[in-house]
């Protein structure tokens, strides 16, 4: 059972009204794993993740969570199920306190047993300071990183097997997207598994186990990130010198072996 | 002027719970009802029927009422609302006043055009005050509006649902999101806005003693006049609004009210709603005026800014 994907994505179709979007995606996200979605704007990215969350309905083919077909299932249940979510443009409750946005957060966890939730909340806490410090205050109040932060803290904190995070640096300042750099080693270190979608791709490559590349609403390469080479990345997302140069140097320090590939070794021996 | 400020706070006090029922309604969905109205008449003679044909007493039919009211806003988000979610919010609104329209028949079907008569639960109990007769009810009323309107947004705050309610109104698709149940968030905000609207008419009634087709309809819309002076996303507001508006409307009837023109006090209510609109959309225009003395040159304040 544990060898069996977390999630697995069947040949999925999906579109608006005449639009298809979606031409068949397919992938498969191993436990414990951060896989990477990446390819231009418009490639289908933020749609795939959609599909993947319930928001809009695939057309045909399925997507399996933990072994089940949950391709018809609601929002709210696959949240239940153990699915997370940090959506596009963060959408932390701008008029509720931090405090409140995190309740929220852990709405499935305090119904199914809502004595884990204050030892959810400390752990929230602990690893986001800035979140126990502003307890109190609006959230639609502070800044773009802090707001990421709680984005990603409301997801933690209902304790998901499965975390899907939507382009989480966009609109951020590069200050911020470091802050968020950290926040979401952070989180890969808790061993929970992870979807990734990111434009930013030196930054994208820098976090994830496994990268998909995506092209007008397909995937056209999927492996590991150890085993991508510039030419595959010019190949299908046709990036140029300057992002072709970056994404070169993230490579260079995602395929060196690091501390965080070793426990996790360690982990699943 | 204390007898223009008691009848105007008496009828304030029912705009107001309409009011409410509007905002909560627009918050928690989008969408702004013109069917609240018409589910509060067919709440109305429903009680009617409960103790005037049925024979029972006036706090079961009054039960009676608001449950119905409650059953029928439901309904109509379960039937209709929920299938419109990828529509453009105006053909829900048009939706909503269709409704009013078949209730409006319904009553026509069932009642008749003839006005009826409800009982008030109890003719002796009032008191005076300035020569005006202030009964029970429409304390009532003006006190739960009160307490509605600056104690919800704070009850809701304490259980998980109630702020899955507020945090809706804020982003209906982040809600889905974190496991709220969004489809139970929208039937309960209509269920409960409707039941607001029988209750309104319910309390509104005694005073009036009769029920016609439209009836509470016609209170209903100063009540929607007054959920956007308030805002129309702020329940305290919603209450400010239907003060505002019923003060404002028993004062054009008392030192207005010799010019003879029937439907004054709607125009003054019209009047109202126009200027707070304009002024609400020309507010941050005549702020940055007034923060900037040389908006006449904005090149070289925006120059000496970037300097
Ligand atoms: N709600 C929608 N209605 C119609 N078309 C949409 C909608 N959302 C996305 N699309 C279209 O689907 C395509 C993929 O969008 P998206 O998945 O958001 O791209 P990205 O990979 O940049 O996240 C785009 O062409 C976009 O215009
Ligand atoms: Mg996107």
């Amino acid at each position: 059972m544990t060898d069996t994907p977390l999630l697995e994505v069947h040949d999925i179709t999906a579109g608006f009204g005449a639009v298809t979007v979606l031409h068949g995606v397919s992938f498969e996200v191993p436990r414990g794993s951060i896989a990477g979605i990446f390819g231009l704007n418009g490639a289908g990215k933020s749609v795939t993740m959609k599909c993947l969350a319930g928001v809009v309905p695939t057309r045909s083919g399925s997507v399996l969570f933990d072994g089940e077909d949950v391709t018809r299932m609601s929002p709210e249940r696959r949240v239940a199920r153990g699915m997370g979510h940090v959506p596009q443009g963060r959408q932390v409750f701008p008029d509720l306190t931090v405090e409140e946005n995190l309740r929220l957060g852990a709405y499935t966890l305090r119904r199914r047993n809502r004595s884990r939730y204050q030892a959810a909340l400390d752990g929230v806490f602990d690893r986001f300071p800035v979140l126990r410090d502003r307890r109190t205050q609006k959230a639609g109040t502070m800044s773009g990183g802090q707001q990421a932060s709680l984005a990603v803290g409301r997801a933690l904190i209902n304790e998901p097997q499965l975390i899907l995070v939507d382009e989480p640096s966009a609109g951020l300042s590069p200050v911020a997207t470091l802050e968020l750099d950290a926040v979401l080693q952070e989180v890969a270190k808790t061993g929970v598994t992870m979807v990734l979608v990111e434009q930013n791709i030196a930054f994208g490559l820098s976090l994830v186990d496994t990268a998909h590349l995506m092209q007008t609403g397909t995937v056209v390469h999927s492996g590991p990130v150890a085993e991508l080479d510039d030419q595959t990345l010019a190949t299908h997302l046709g990036i140029g010198r300057v992002l072709q140069a970056a994404a070169g140097s993230a490579l260079a320090a995602r395929q060196a072996p690091r501390p965080k590939e070793k426990a996790r070794a360690r982990r699943t021996a | 002027m204390l007898q223009v400020l008691v009848l105007g706070l008496m009828n304030g006090g029912i705009y107001a719970i309409f009011a409410l029922g509007v905002v909560l309604v627009y918050r928690g969905t989008g969408v702004l009802t013109f069917a609240h109205g018409e589910i509060g008449t067919i709440a109305l003679y429903f009680a009617y029927f409960l103790v005037a044909k049925v024979g029972l007493p006036w706090s079961i039919g009054a039960l009676g009422a608001i449950a119905l009211a409650a059953l029928l806003g439901g309904a109509f988000e379960f039937l209709f609302v929920r299938r419109m979610v990828n529509a453009d919010p105006v053909s829900t609104v048009v939706l909503t006043v269709g409704f009013g329209l078949f209730l409006l028949a319904a009553e026509f079907f069932f009642f008749g055009a003839s006005p009826r008569n409800l009982e008030p639960p109890t003719k002796h109990y009032f008191f005076v005050i300035d020569n005006v007769v202030v009964r029970p009810w429409q304390v009532a009323a003006l006190v739960l509006a009160l307490v509605l309107g600056f104690g919800l947004q704070s009850a809701l705050r304490r259980s998980d649902f109630g702020l899955g309610i507020l945090a809706a109104a804020q982003d209906p698709a982040a809600v889905r999101l974190v496991g709220v149940p969004l489809s139970r968030v929208t039937l309960t905000v209509w269920s409960v806005g409707a039941g607001l609207s029988g209750l309104a008419a319910l309390l509104v009634e005694p005073s009036v003693g009769v029920i016609a087709p439209g009836y509470a309809s016609e209170l209903f819309v100063i009540g929607l006049a007054a959920a956007v002076v308030g805002g129309l996303t702020s329940l305290p507001g919603a209450f400010v609004g239907g003060v505002v508006l019923g003060i404002a409307q028993s004062a054009s009837s008392r030192y207005l009210g010799s010019f003879g023109v029937s439907g004054l006090q709607y125009i003054v209510v019209l009047t109202i709603l126009l200027v707070v609109l304009l002024g609400r959309a020309y507010a941050p225009e005549v702020r940055r005026r007034l923060a900037t003395p040389h908006a006449g040159a904005p090149s070289t304040t925006t120059a000496g800014a970037a300097a």
